[in-house]
């Protein structure tokens, strides 16, 4: 019979695997599982989502530092009562000692020695002017947006300025639109190498162009002094990738700076880019002053290269050599310096020894007590899946939450404040402060013993863990960010608000600002 | 489902591919770049925009390994639990915890270098078993065919 011959080849096929069938109440727990599971996506979803327009004072989570004070205004008074931030401005009455116009364009950039690219200018160039000043005095900028279609701010990176100065859209003023101006004054109070650059849509603006250099001079007409002579030459480093060019004060070229045998040349390095940059030189050099403050006791440097956070400053002051020679200063990987009376010196090779700045130097004493501190806080960085605005991605963390779920830190003015600002994650973090200098005290618990190590820019390497103190002296409200800047639009940002601050200005809004 | 096991098992076995051609192209383009004078710093990395020939290996060998593969290894997980392939459930989980340990080691490649080592052999491992996955639902299919042949027979 043909049917058993098949059954004989079969059978043991058949008897082997059932023919695949979902039972019932199977059916209804996988269907139910599923409602449940797409509810709860759907919930985590809209609850991630960020409104049209927030302020900045009802974001994130207050935190006091184990002091109790600090809920009266402030944080938990949202956007009204208490001191503006608009109100903390340099005294209007004071007729300003330095102006300058800064007009920002949407424009292809010139870039001499590179390919000239889409970006922003100011004044016409890319970077824009370098801002000069003496220490004291009055500095009022007017900023005229012609065509940045996002609106742009100026942002005085390192400079200590009054909270309604500081240039972050959203937080201290709203952005200036295309077609609209934007006036800032400040008081020049600290000497040495700053710069500026948008606060607007900042990962992109700075990237492709909107930025300077920033020169405040001592009060006294001291220049500086290095192996007990003078520093007689002063040049400026601006070192950017556009468009993947490593430029250098906006050329894809190197400089020569022309200087006798023997003469002291201060290069005052500004890393303007998202990642640290290492800076080392042919020959002894010494590093007179990181973040725009001197480091005392800075002795010559031989073997060793300095690493230079992004968004911080180094002054670097190297000799022409005796015998007329030159010296070659890298800065970064791709471009140099050479000092001395020969157009050509030796490039060499990166040290493999970094100068720890925890040594360097000698210490003076400290104005106010570090180990009192009035408020303590914590700055853990990490990183993990989640949704921020609905957008699934890898985000970073502050104190184990996401953006914008993340601290407010709660201070009052004239209080000491301790930070203990930890990297859990992967990847190294330029933590930035506005409106202060931090003192670094420690390094994975090893404290400081060189110079007085101050900063508005510090590199946290993954696994390390730095304490910081300030002395709460700026009242406002003050963005505390990576400056890797796209690390900042991943939620790497919290703020450090004043007893009493409020900021009337809004995050998204109609003037569209978004800081990052 | 068996079919969507099916099509994840052979996604997973392609792209363990385009990852192994992705990071040597990647590679490639970097000894060349260099040869040609280029310089990579922390600034050239960490700046974001593409500039030189074959770059794209490396964000394309990122995003997929970082994201795309995790998810398909996760979604062949929840499958292998409806699809009825002989042993689906257990070679989907492995399959998932290798691709788990090749994230892991290739998140931790710029802290402990060596690690790059087994990150490579693993890659191998996940090839491996998802290939076999990709057999067991075939295997499978052709029995459900036959046994549909039987029953057709029978009837």
């Amino acid at each position: 019979m043909p049917g058993a011959e098949l059954r004989e080849r079969t059978e043991p096929v058949g008897t082997q695997v059932a023919v695949p069938r979902i039972s019932l109440p199977r059916k209804v727990i996988a269907s139910v599982g599923a409602v449940c599971l797409a509810t709860l996506i759907g919930w985590v979803w809209a609850a991630s989502r960020l409104p049209p327009s927030w302020s900045v004072m009802e974001m994130g989570t207050v935190e006091l530092g184990g002091h109790s004070r600090g809920h009266e205004g402030g944080a938990a008074a949202g956007r009204v009562g208490g001191t503006s931030v608009a109100d903390l401005t340099a005294d209007p009455t004071r007729p300003a000692d330095v102006a300058l116009t800064l007009v920002a364009r949407q424009q292809r950039i010139n870039v001499p020695g590179g390919v000239d690219v889409d970006g922003y200018t100011l004044n016409g160039t890319s970077p824009g002017p370098t801002l000069r000043a003496r220490q004291g005095q009055l500095v009022q900028v007017s900023l005229v947006n012609e065509s940045v279609a996002d609106g742009t701010t100026v942002h005085w990176h390192g400079l200590d300025v009054p909270a309604s100065q500081d240039g972050v859209a959203g937080v201290t003023q709203d952005a200036v639109p295309a077609g609209g101006e934007h006036t800032y004054r400040f008081v020049a109070e600290q000497a040495g190498t700053y710069w500026y650059h948008s606060h607007q849509v900042s990962h992109e603006q700075v990237r492709r162009g909107l930025y300077g250099a920033i020169v405040i001079e001592p009060a006294t007409a001291d220049e500086g002094t290095a192996r007990g002579g003078p520093v007689t030459r002063d040049v400026i480093a601006l070192v950017h990738q556009l468009s993947g060019q490593p430029t250098l004060n906006g050329r894809v070229a190197d400089e020569h700076v022309v200087a006798d045998p023997g003469e002291a040349v201060r290069i005052r390095v500004v890393n303007t880019d998202d990642a640290l940059m290492a800076v080392w030189a042919g020959g002894p050099f010494t590093l007179a002053a990181v973040d725009g403050t001197t480091l005392t006791g800075a002795a010559e440097v031989a073997g060793q290269r300095v690493d230079v956070t992004a968004g911080a400053r180094a002054d670097i002051v190297v000799h022409a050599p005796a015998d007329g020679s030159s010296v070659r200063v890298h800065l970064g990987g791709s471009r140099s310096i050479v000092v001395g009376a020969a157009a050509a010196a030796p490039a060499v090779r990166q040290p493999a020894q970094v100068l720890d700045l925890l040594t360097y130097g000698t210490a003076t004493p400290l104005g106010f007590d570090a180990g009192a501190a009035d408020r303590r806080f914590d700055y853990v960085i990490a990183r993990r899946p989640g949704l921020v605005d609905g957008r699934p991605g890898l985000y970073w963390t502050v104190n184990g939450r996401l953006y914008p779920d993340v601290p407010m830190f709660h201070v009052s003015e004239g209080d000491v404040v301790r930070f203990r600002i930890a990297n859990e994650s992967s990847e190294s973090h330029p933590m930035h402060l506005h409106g202060h200098h931090v003192l670094v005290l420690s390094r994975d618990r090893v404290p400081s013993t060189g110079a007085r190590w101050w900063v508005d820019s510090l590199e946290v390497a993954p696994g390390e863990e730095f304490e910081v103190a300030l002395v709460a002296d700026n009242p406002g409200i003050w963005m505390d960010h990576c400056h890797n800047l796209p690390h900042a639009t991943e939620g790497l940002v919290a703020h450090l608000s004043y007893d009493g601050v409020t900021s009337p200005y809004l995050l998204g809004g109609h003037a569209g600002n978004r800081p990052e | 489902m068996r079919k969507v096991y099916l099509v994840l098992a052979w996604a997973l076995v392609v792209e363990v591919v385009i990852q192994a051609g992705a990071i040597a192209l990647g590679m490639g383009a970097l000894s060349h770049h260099v040869s040609e004078g280029g310089v990579v710093d922390k600034a050239s990395l960490e700046d974001r925009e593409l500039s030189w020939v074959g770059e794209i290996g490396f964000p394309i060998h990122f995003i997929n390994g970082g994201l795309v593969v995790p998810l398909l290894a996760l979604a062949l997980l929840v499958v292998s639990f409806f699809a009825h392939v002989e042993k689906g459930r257990r070679v989907a989980a492995v399959v998932f915890v290798l691709v788990f340990v090749q994230s892991t080691l290739g998140y931790s490649i710029t802290d402990s270098p060596y690690v790059g080592a087994i990150h490579g052999a693993n890659a191998l491992l996940v090839f491996g078993a998802s290939l076999y996955a990709a057999r067991l639902a075939r295997v499978s299919a052709s029995a459900v065919v036959a046994a549909k042949a039987y029953e057709d027979a029978r009837s």
